[in-house]
């Protein structure tokens, strides 16, 4: 049985004309980018579209990837440039936190149903809370905890600072701990 | 923003110095409400970590390389040719060029050369008829009528292909 081959050897095989080593590496990291994607687009359509949009546009740049740093990094600095056009293109503001309102506005109309919160895994809540979260929370968020990057890795995907984004996963997880409470209010304590 | 919350999140986190650890682990240890917090935030961390991300729809990787493939099929031909083709084609007529002057300038007698004078005869290129011969010629249409083909037949796989999708 052939070992599971690495993504360095999986690009290499694609550089070399082989599309199925590119089906492979899709597969591997689809999850996670169509998560990424989710933080922004806040609907599954939309995420599907940026989802695939960074697969092609990382086709497309294959070769100008030089290995200097992991492949999943590349491609998250992909999905972020990509995301974040996207926004744009919608006309929602994003990097400021006077924006919040927005979010509020959008957790306002989720449809919660409190009464209903035990029947929920503790999973969905949290993915709730950090959908309502701005996206650059929410992506730091997510990428620190089930993208298994480090802060210099979010940093060189983002384009900041480790620093900026230890202050800023700082942050987040406060704000995400505000909202979980708002939303939950007594069964937040079972969860934070 | 909150020091004590902060560093027992780098305690968390795993990004403290360790004497930071040591000191921070005493303090856990010694106060109730610091490990109150602590046992909260690790909580908090570890539900983070555990959570589920999303799954996209089951087509979505056929759908990517459908979209890759409908682009590849969209290039034009002039792209998927190779750029060393091209600089060797390039390089060969420069290198010609080159030698071509050469043999000219190596043939003049720059002594005899005035500024009215003509080019000296002995500068006269080879006779092309002594090497375009009948087989030649015959070899020469032959490549092209192959070439042709090659070409008309990837044209028209393009273009099924492009229909197809």
């Amino acid at each position: 049985m052939q070992s599971k081959l690495s993504d360095i050897e999986l690009i290499e095989q694609t550089l070399a004309g082989n599309q199925s080593a590119y089906t492979d590496l899709v597969k591997r990291h689809q999850r996670f980018v169509f998560t990424l994607a989710m933080r922004f687009a806040k609907g599954r359509e939309d995420a599907e579209e940026i989802a695939q949009d960074c697969f092609i546009k990382a086709y497309r740049s294959l070769a100008s990837f030089q290995g200097q740093s992991k492949f999943s990094t590349w491609l998250y600095s992909i999905v972020y440039t990509t995301a974040m056009t996207f926004l744009r293109k919608k006309r929602v503001a994003t990097d400021s936190i006077d924006d919040e309102s927005i979010h509020i506005q959008v957790e306002n109309h989720s449809g919660y149903d409190v009464n209903n919160a035990e029947n929920k895994s503790k999973s969905f809540y949290l993915n709730q809370a950090i959908e309502q979260l701005l996206p650059d929370d929410a992506i730091i968020i997510t990428l620190f905890y089930k993208g298994e990057q480090s802060l210099e890795e979010i940093g060189q995907a983002l384009g900041m600072e480790a620093n900026t984004v230890k202050v800023k996963l700082f942050r987040a997880r406060q704000r995400l701990k505000e909202k979980l409470e708002r939303n939950l209010k007594h069964e937040v304590k079972e969860l934070i | 923003m909150n020091n004590l919350e902060e560093k027992l999140w780098e305690y968390i986190d795993g990004r403290c110095t360790l004497d930071e650890q040591v000191a921070i682990s005493a303090l856990i240890a010694g106060d109730e409400s610091v490990r109150l917090k602590y046992n909260q935030l690790l909580n908090f961390s570890q539900e983070l970590s555990a959570m589920e991300i999303d799954e996209p729809p089951m087509a979505f990787t056929y759908n990517v390389m459908e979209a890759i493939r409908a682009e590849e099929a969209r290039k034009p031909l002039t792209a998927s040719i190779n750029k060393r083709i091209i600089m060797g084609i390039a390089a060969f007529f420069v290198l010609t060029i080159f030698a071509l002057l050469v043999y000219v300038a190596a043939g003049i007698h720059w002594s005899s050369v005035t500024l009215t004078s003509q080019i000296p005869s002995v500068s006269k290129l080879p006779e092309p008829n002594s090497f375009i011969t009948r087989p030649v010629i015959m070899g020469f249409l032959f490549f092209d009528v192959v070439l042709g083909l090659f070409l008309i037949d990837t044209y028209l796989r393009r273009k099924k292909s492009t229909k197809q999708l």
